[in-house]
């Protein structure tokens, strides 16, 4: 007798840890919300933003909701693991209905083309946005996703250290002769102050800039790296970067610079808008203006763009489409103008952002670069090719290596 | 045991370098918690705050439905180490202390499972998970545990083995069968083990990101460990709150490790005797 | 007498089925989690497939290209490997030195023991931020504190020499766990062995060979395989702290593989990369395993060949 019991009580307890596992924790999860609930229409929506815009975001979606009794927007915000978030969920088939997403060539084939979406808006809907914009929205000629906002990439100067070593701030239409000129009157080893300071491994997909910059580009017109990427005019980009490290007056950083920026022992470094926001917080006195251009060159700017997108397996297009338009309309363009660009050309003039100091310089490096696609539009393999750049400039900048940059090149460009 | 001088001073020597390079990058993120924004960034490097910044700990909370990230938070972490207790304490008793068809096999699958990388098994559990309907639930992050996890299962085993023969032999002799021996004589002998898996588990489960980063969806079911991450972005990170979050998220598990020192030093020895 | 063998008998029959109900709930639960994905896993290494759409049978031609193919994955390999020859001996000394320290019977331990498992439960964002800082070479707190003694510090995460080092520096930072797993073990040896080996004569170092050591073998092999197949797959710290740089010299086989599946949304790919790996660290366990019946010693299968001096009866 005794042992049956011993027995069932062994019995039991496997049971109820088969038991509790079954209920997931006893009604501490909810059940799951599938598409429908109570006859709304869930549409799921994932942004990469980092917490700081999270409640405005959702300030957005709750006067969407609001204004929509049939549509219920679920915001699901992944930060910097986004992407891993995002494949994972395209890879299971469980991709959110609307997704914000910039790198189209790689993520194609998992979205909805909105070229008849469009469409039915009318032309002026369309022509309302920066025409550069749609470019880098696309990808094999159809458009993937509608901008949200951009940025242009600019130089960003320590107004203090200026003042200090008695430099003239930087104007728009200078050359990078100009910048070496400043940032050697401004680099002071004893106080360790930088005159300039850029990646030591730049993400190749910002650095083509320059190479535009000096009438060149990553690959040509079919696509092949050889004779664009190691051609004169890119050699001589690389070979005045590595000199500005070899004579001194510039570092590389870690990461993208901000970090060093906001120490205040950086006179220049070169990034897009997303250090405006932090260099405030950090006190620094700042002022942005135009990438320099080349000799005889022009000042060029990449745009990283971030657009919204719909997934080609959401079961929710209609109520997913309302959201999009919602979420790029002027309001909401307006809404976002603290940490975002607007990239609807009603709302620049509306908010006079052409007057503003910092504001404009984004917009006039926009219009200079509207006929340049970068070459990760241009090649099936971009993420192999950019791995490759990147090791390549590293080489040429890191200071155990200082690659000679025509031996390097040539070497990328087999 | 006695000591001599020597060997205390020997013990301090080492025990405060130790303490120096354990402590130091903590400190910082304590020191930098209380700093300004601009302080924070500055150099030469300010070591102390002008005016310590207590208020970074109010906003960094405020800024996010932590209170609701730490329930999340507090009853996954519960429940697996419930689960993890059971199923683990019972799997290394079956491994360590009979001789069965198939043991070395089954064991040696069992180890095989720790060494799969995630990255390519995630997916596939992703879709059956979904298939289950248990996306953005938090079952995907409960109910593992209850079929135990092959890490502790493997260390709970190492302490079994170490457990002399004599004593089931004695149990069987009192009459004890196979489950009562289990519950009745090995359950509190294990108390040191388990109570170290108990610390090891809340732990890992606490500091957990690609789980709930993968399986969740809607911000209501987020953990503090997804929480924290949201404060960095694909561009820029906010120091301030992902310092002073951290700090925070390591007093429930420094509590916990503080209470379950004694069941540590108790081990063993203290219970077969 | 008859009772008891009667007794055995029953136990015997019993006793068949009994281990087996005491390991279901893994049974089960490997049925159910695990499985499926390791079986898939295994399956889409034969596929090329892009994430974003549908998988696309190829055969082999994951591991040519794998081995014949792909120069970035014997430099992965070799740097992992590297990396796991420094790090798996550092930590386990390390850890064991740790562990021996707070067992010592002295004033004020708890807080160090609070201190040296402290590390292990700080979350990775901040950890890695604050090593980003640390080993920053212009501007960074260790170089800056350096140059206070007069001294150049090295450019720690842009020298590919160094990046290692900083690596196995910051990694070693968490050995907390491996620290509290040999602590427990040492926490749970009788004193008296102590003792009576002290009556006898041993010093301290003589009592830690005599006694401690061979007594955590159990945990020692616990802990040499667990940190060898985490060195072997150490991913987060590379992938939040350097990306795989400076020059590819800490792209570690972890970062490797998660790349090719996130980065190059090459998801075969990878996971043939995942099975190679797979398969190393099943050969390393196994052998491992082989060796270790000559130098762990468990107590339930030294029965009385292995006498030990005052051991209690």
């Amino acid at each position: 007798m005794q042992k049956a019991k011993g027995k069932s009580w062994f019995i039991v307890v496997i049971l109820a840890s088969l038991f509790l596992s079954a209920c997931g924790g006893g009604g501490t999860a909810e059940p799951a919300q599938d598409g429908k609930s109570a006859g709304k229409v869930t549409v799921r929506f994932a942004t990469w933003d980092s917490e700081e815009n999270l409640s405005l975001q959702q300030q957005l979606i709750d006067k969407f909701n609001e204004a929509h009794p049939d549509i219920n927007v679920s915001l699901e915000a992944y930060g910097s693991e986004y992407d891993t978030k995002i494949a994972a969920g395209m890879g299971a088939k469980d991709a959110p209905d609307v997704m914000y997403m910039w790198n189209y060539p790689t993520y194609k084939d998992a979205l909805e083309p909105l070229d008849e979406y469009i469409g039915k808006e009318g032309a002026e809907f369309k022509n309302n946005y920066y025409e550069t914009l749609w470019n880098y929205n696309s990808a094999n000629g159809k458009i993937l996703g509608l901008p949200v906002g951009y940025t242009t990439h600019v130089i960003y100067y320590n107004k203090d250290l200026f003042d200090k070593a008695g430099v003239p701030y930087p104007k728009g239409g200078w050359t990078w002769d100009d910048l070496q000129a400043s940032a050697k009157k401004l680099n002071n080893p004893e106080e360790s102050i930088s005159g300039f300071a850029f990646s030591g491994k730049p993400d190749p997909y910002d650095f083509e800039m320059f190479l535009w910059g000096n009438g060149t580009a990553y690959v040509d017109k079919e696509g092949n790296l050889q004779g664009s990427v190691n051609s004169e005019k890119s050699i001589e980009v690389l070979t005045m970067f590595q000199n500005m490290l070899k004579e001194g007056y510039a570092i590389t950083t870690e990461g993208s610079g901000s970090t060093e920026m906001k120490s205040g022992k950086v006179a220049m470094f070169s990034n897009g808008a997303w250090s405006i926001g932090s260099l405030k917080e950090a006190g620094i006195n700042f002022g942005v203006v135009e990438l320099p251009a080349f000799h005889d060159g022009s000042a060029v700017s990449i745009v990283s763009s971030s657009g919204i997108s719909m997934s080609k397996d959401s079961k929710k297009k209609e109520a997913a489409w309302e959201f999009i338009k919602f979420w790029t309309s002027e309001e909401a363009n307006k809404a976002r103008i603290d940490y975002e660009l607007p990239v609807l050309k009603s709302v620049v003039e509306s908010e006079k952002l052409q007057q503003d100091e910092r504001k404009q310089v984004f917009y006039n490096m926009l219009e200079q670069s509207q006929d340049y696609t970068p070459a990760s539009y241009k090649v099936e393999n971009w993420s192999e090719i950019s791995d490759r750049l990147g090791l390549v400039f590293e080489q040429i900048f890191n200071p155990s290596t200082m690659t000679d940059p025509k031996a390097a090149l040539d070497e990328a460009a087999q | 045991m006695k000591v001599s001088k020597w060997h205390k001073a020997i013990v301090y020597l080492f025990l405060i370098g130790f303490a120096i390079y354990f402590l130091l990058p903590f400190v910082w993120i304590v020191l930098t918690a209380l700093k300004t924004e601009a302080e924070v960034h500055q150099y030469p490097p300010a070591i102390f705050p002008g005016m310590p910044q207590f208020v970074n700990f109010v906003n960094a909370w405020k800024a996010q439905p932590f209170g609701l990230y730490l329930m999340n938070s507090v009853t996954i972490t519960v429940l697996t180490t419930i689960g993890q207790l059971i199923s683990c304490s019972l799997i290394a008793y079956g491994f360590a202390r009979y001789h069965f068809k198939f043991k070395n096999g089954l064991f040696i699958l069992l180890l095989a499972t720790m060494m799969i990388p995630w990255d390519v098994t995630m997916i596939p559990l992703y879709m059956q998970f979904n298939l289950f309907g248990w996306i953005n639930t938090l079952k995907p992050l409960i109910v593992p545990a209850f079929f135990g996890s092959a890490y502790y299962v493997f260390l709970l085993r190492q302490f079994l083995m170490n457990v002399p023969k004599e004593l089931e032999h004695a149990a069987k002799i009192d009459g004890a069968n196979d489950f009562q021996t289990y519950w009745k004589i090995f359950v509190p002998i294990m108390q040191a083990p388990l109570t170290l898996i108990a610390v090891l588990n809340m732990l890992s489960v606490w500091n957990d990101y690609l789980g709930p980063l993968i399986f969740l969806q809607d911000r209501t079911k987020y953990t503090l460990a997804l929480g924290l991450a949201s404060f960095k972005g694909v561009h820029e990170l906010q120091i301030l709150p992902i310092m002073s979050i951290t700090i925070l998220m390591i007093i429930p598990p420094v509590i916990a490790f503080l209470y379950a020192q004694k069941y540590i030093v108790e081990g063993i020895s203290g219970a077969i005797k | 007498m008859e009772q008891a063998v009667a007794r055995h008998k029953r136990v015997r029959i019993i006793g068949k089925l009994t281990p087996y109900l005491f390991i279901s709930p893994w049974i089960v639960g490997l049925l159910l989690f695990t499985i499926g994905p390791l079986v898939f896993s295994l399956v889409m290494s034969f596929f090329d497939w892009p994430v974003t759409s549908a998988p696309k049978f190829v055969g082999l031609e994951n591991y040519t290209k794998m081995f014949t193919n792909d120069p970035q994955f014997y430099k992965s390999l070799a740097i992992t490997l590297k990396f796991a020859v420094l790090y798996v001996p550092l930590s386990l000394i390390t850890s064991l030195i740790l562990a021996m320290l707070i067992s010592q019977p002295v004033k004020g331990v708890k807080i160090f023991r609070t201190i040296f498992y402290l590390p292990a439960v700080v979350s990775g964002v901040a950890v890695s931020i604050i090593w980003g800082w640390i080993f920053n070479s212009k501007y960074g707190i260790l170089n800056y504190a350096l140059s206070l003694l007069g001294i150049e510090g090295p450019k720690w995460l842009i020298d590919p020499a160094s990046a290692i080092v900083t690596i196995v520096i910051a990694s070693a930072w968490g050995v907390g766990t491996m620290m509290l797993i040999f602590y427990t073990n040492i926490k749970g040896i009788s004193p008296d062995l102590y003792e009576s080996a002290a009556i006898d004569g041993a010093g301290s170092i003589r009592q830690f060979t005599s006694i401690t050591l061979p007594l955590i073998t159990p945990t020692l092999f616990f802990n040499l395989i667990t940190s060898t197949i985490s060195a072997l797959q150490q991913l987060t710290l590379v992938l939040l702290l350097t990306n795989g740089g400076p020059l590819k010299s800490t792209y570690f086989y972890g970062l490797f593989v998660y790349n090719n599946a996130f980065k190059h949304h090459k998801l075969g790919y990878a996971s043939a990369n995942a099975w190679f790996m797979f398969i190393i660290i099943l050969l390393l366990t196994a052998l491992i395993f082989k060796s270790s019946s000559a130098w762990v010693f468990y107590e339930n299968e030294v029965k009385h060949e292995r006498k030990r001096g005052g051991k209690k009866k």
